[in-house]
């Protein structure tokens, strides 16, 4: 079971992934859904959030203009895109399926969403850099064996062509800078890679798809996990 | 009689100064009448004439006051009736000039300005249009020089308008619009082209071959720069719509230098901010690999690569092309980089290669040739040397969004003849082959340093199946062929247009642009300086460029020649973040600066936390 956070924290958790559910928000409050309708009323009343059943399933939760601030998120307040729900969900039953391991604590692990990354491109023209669902960084000094690095995070719904799927593996391992970092830097020769894996949770639809783009990735394939999305990540009518 | 004759040219004299006096009466009794278009009238042509603009300018505005002259009509309409609607142009001007004489100026240009603002705009436009024809045509103006004066007097206003256009953020953006317009610059002036304020030109004419004239210091790289983003920003996005496929560009900087790396990092600068993830710096960064070319096409590029002579050294090349072949096409396989090939002419490596599976043919030519190995391993040797490790390499041209290869074509011009050659080669080969679809748009700057041993108008020839746009540019006509023949070849097929910059001798590329009919008038010189009302005109074909022009082009002014017609315009100059290029890099050039990667240590089992967290691989 995660550990149950509470409410500024899961605002900020909210402002982090776009938005989320009710059920998931619920989950990372460690209460029922009730407990999360009561939270989420509080914090549309004050002003921070705004909510609505924005597709099938649980009411969305999303972060205004005023929440985020509040959070000190640098970001622009906007609901969920429709076409993005989906993706959303998947990403954020991902997050808190790793957060729930007891090494993710242990370990002080942090993830840092896509969100915070596109933060820091700003608005500049035709950015085509893929960048992940997530990124999960370890710290070093906490005892587990993989501390120090940093694993990119991707969830495929819908399977890609295996090309291009090859081509992301690739630019996602081959990457030595920052998200943002002066351009000089993305593939530096001679510098550690910034990803030292990449963990890609997929649908059963999308699974074969990555398996065959791992194999075609040579080298690269020993850095690359596939594992299933989490149970409830692929959207569900509300119970 | 004579008194009879005197009497009567004088009552002609008078009877033609009455009537112009009556004409100008009348015209002024008519401008103070309507004192509120013709101040408007007056406001327009001087603004077009402060600004250079051409009289379709004024016309688009007051196009655009009809929409509230619409709105003032319906309004009065529904207030007070269809009939009054109509008389109510009338009623305005009238109204103003009661409040003109109260002394109430604001508020009587406030009534009659639905009406007056697009009439005034629309007099404006057609006296501004009279004017300049009247000019052009050589039919207006007091002075012989008016129309020279006129001319220049409205370049220099409109170059002035183009500046301020571009000086303003955002003011031409690289891409726009649905057919994906690169923006290039702000207009000056434009002759048998649409008019416009941004300069820009579609993206399938970035598909087409295109040649750059322009000498050093006249703003060409800033040109290419701006093309080669406006290229690429395009192609990504039309890549991303699913209508094409991703580009790719490859620029020669044929000069060398340490400017070409300071002109590198700023490319990828630019390229950067287009949305080139990664720009390949060749040789200093990424080494490419030419032994990857099929066996054929290896063994001739590398016969290519040697320069040949004639008479009887013809024989030699003969001889050194049927070793190149035999040790590239060797039954096992061919060589993986140049001191494999080298290790192939050795004596006797030819002989035990082909011992059990050479023909009777090649067992023969091995025999024959063999005493002029160690010559031919000699000259291999010393261009590897010279070609240094650009080509041994494992890269291809997939491996970047945009390649910016170093050529020294300055301090050794044999070398960078040999690498434009190969580089061309191995492109062509990748474009031909095409495992990974691109819209390729090979950029061969400074051409002039390899255009000896690189027939580009080869490649233009068979660029367009390949889906291969080249641009060739160069410091002047001749920079691009070494023959008059070659040079009108690549002219004469940049369908993409020809961008001309400052440079002295224009004519040659002026007429690839072709002539235009226009008017000229004659009128007889009455006492000078003042022309007399009488004269004859004729039409005349004129050029469409004016060669004096492109040689007194300003620093960022460029003339782009397009199906007869011709754009002046001023570029607008690119900016891009911060430095790539390391400091290292650009000091020590010609060494290579890759560095291999750090030993990765073996990465640490982490099966149990996904397994826990999201299950085994093979789950569900």
């Amino acid at each position: 079971m995660i550990r149950a956070a509470d409410a500024s924290d899961s605002l900020i958790f909210t402002g982090e992934m776009y938005g989320l559910q009710l059920d998931h928000l619920a989950g990372l409050l460690g209460g029922s859904q009730r407990g999360a309708t009561a939270t989420v009323s509080r914090w549309t009343a004050a002003g921070l959030a705004e909510s609505d059943n924005l597709g099938p399933g649980h009411r969305w939760i999303w972060l205004t203009k005023a929440g985020l601030a509040a959070c000190g998120l640098p970001f622009t307040a906007r609901a969920p895109a429709l076409s993005q729900l989906a993706h959303l969900r998947a990403v954020t039953a991902a997050r808190l399926a790793l957060a729930a391991t007891p090494q993710f604590t242990a370990g002080q692990g942090y993830w840092r969403s896509e969100r915070r990354i596109r933060a820091r491109f700003g608005r500049r023209i035709a950015i085509r850099e893929h960048v992940p669902d997530g990124e999960v960084h370890w710290p070093e000094c906490t005892g587990l064996a993989w501390a120090g690095e940093c694993w990119a995070i991707e969830a495929e719904l819908t399977p890609k062509t295996v090309v291009k799927t090859v081509a992301i593996m690739r630019e996602l391992l081959a990457r030595t800078g920052d998200y943002g970092c002066e351009p000089a830097d993305i593939l530096v020769p001679g510098q550690p890679q910034r990803h030292a894996r990449a963990i890609y949770l997929c649908s059963p639809a999308a699974r074969n798809v990555v398996a065959r783009a791992r194999d075609e990735a040579g080298d690269l394939a020993d850095r690359i996990e596939i594992r299933p999305l989490p149970a409830d990540a692929l959207r569900r009518p509300a119970s | 009689m004579i008194r009879r004759w005197l009497s009567l040219l004088v009552a002609q004299v008078i009877f033609q100064v009455m009537v112009r006096l009556i004409s100008l009466t009348i015209m002024l009794a008519v401008a103070i009448a309507l004192a509120p278009v013709t101040l408007v009238a007056a406001g327009g042509l001087a603004t077009a004439w402060y600004l250079g603009l051409p009289p379709r300018r004024l016309l688009t505005a007051a196009a655009w006051c009809l929409p509230m002259v619409i709105t003032w009509l319906i309004a009065t309409a529904v207030t007070s009736g269809w009939s009054a609607a109509l008389a109510v142009p009338f009623h305005a001007w009238l109204t103003f000039w009661e409040l003109a004489r109260a002394g109430r100026v604001p508020q009587a240009a406030d009534a009659v300005a639905p009406a007056a603002l697009p009439l005034g705009l629309l007099a404006g436009a057609l006296a501004w249009a009279y004017r300049i024809r009247a000019l052009r045509t050589g039919a207006g103006g007091f002075a012989p020089d008016s129309a020279v004066a006129f001319d220049q007097r409205q370049w220099r206003h409109q170059a002035r308008t183009a500046r301020a256009l571009i000086a303003a953020p955002g003011s031409v953006p690289l891409i726009y619009g649905r057919e994906d317009l690169l923006g290039v610059g702000a207009v000056i002036r434009s002759t048998g082209h649409r008019p416009g304020r941004v300069a820009s030109i579609g993206y399938q004419r970035m598909r087409s071959h295109q040649v750059v004239v322009g000498t050093t210091g006249t703003g060409k790289t800033t040109l290419l720069l701006r093309l080669w983003a406006g290229f690429m920003a395009a192609g990504f996005r039309r890549h991303a719509a699913g209508l094409g496929e991703p580009p790719l560009l490859v620029v020669l900087d044929c000069k060398g230098g340490s400017d070409a790396r300071k002109i590198a990092d700023r490319t990828r600068r630019v390229l950067r901010d287009a949305g080139a993830r990664s720009t390949a710096i060749w040789p200093d960064e990424m080494s490419l690999s030419l032994w990857t070319l099929p066996p054929r096409q290896l063994a001739t590029t590398l016969v290519d690569l040697i320069e040949h002579g004639t008479g009887a050294a013809a024989y030699y090349t003969d001889v050194m092309e049927a070793l190149i072949g035999l040790a590239v096409e060797a039954p096992a396989g061919p060589p993986a980089n140049s001191q494999e090939l080298l290790s192939r002419l050795e004596p006797g490596w030819l002989a035990a290669a082909y011992a059990t599976v050479g023909t009777a043919a090649d067992h023969l030519m091995i025999r024959s040739a063999s005493k002029h190995l160690a010559d031919v391993a000699l000259r291999f040797r010393t261009l590897f040397r010279r070609l240094g490790d650009g080509f041994d390499g494992s890269a291809t041209f997939a491996e970047a969004d945009a390649w910016y290869c170093v050529l020294e074509g300055t301090d050794q011009i044999s070398v960078a003849e040999g690498q434009a050659r190969a580089l061309v080669d191995l492109l062509a080969s990748f474009a031909a082959r095409g495992q990974v679809k691109r819209e390729i748009l090979l950029a061969v700057d400074e051409f002039s340093a390899v255009s000896r041993r690189l027939p580009i108008w080869q490649l233009y020839e068979r660029a367009r199946s390949l889906g291969l746009a080249v641009q060739v540019s160069a410091q002047s006509w001749h920079g691009l062929g070494v023959a008059e023949d070659e040079r009108n070849r690549i002219a004469a097929t940049a369908e993409g247009g020809i961008w001309l910059l400052r440079t002295p001798q224009p004519e040659p590329v002026i007429a690839l642009a072709g002539t235009r009919k226009q008017v000229d008038t004659t009128r007889q010189l009455r006492r000078f300086p003042f022309w007399s009302r009488q004269g004859s005109s004729r039409l005349r074909e004129t050029p469409v460029v004016d060669p004096a022009l492109i040689r007194s082009l300003d620093t960022g002014q460029v003339a782009y020649l397009y199906r007869g017609g011709v754009t002046y315009l001023q570029v607008k100059r690119l900016t891009a973040t911060a430095a790539q290029v390391s400091q290292e890099a650009r000091e020590r050039p010609a060494a290579k600066t890759q560095a291999p990667a750090p030993a990765r240590r073996a990465l640490p089992d982490v099966s149990e936390l996904l397994d826990a967290a999201f299950g085994t691989e093979h789950s569900r």
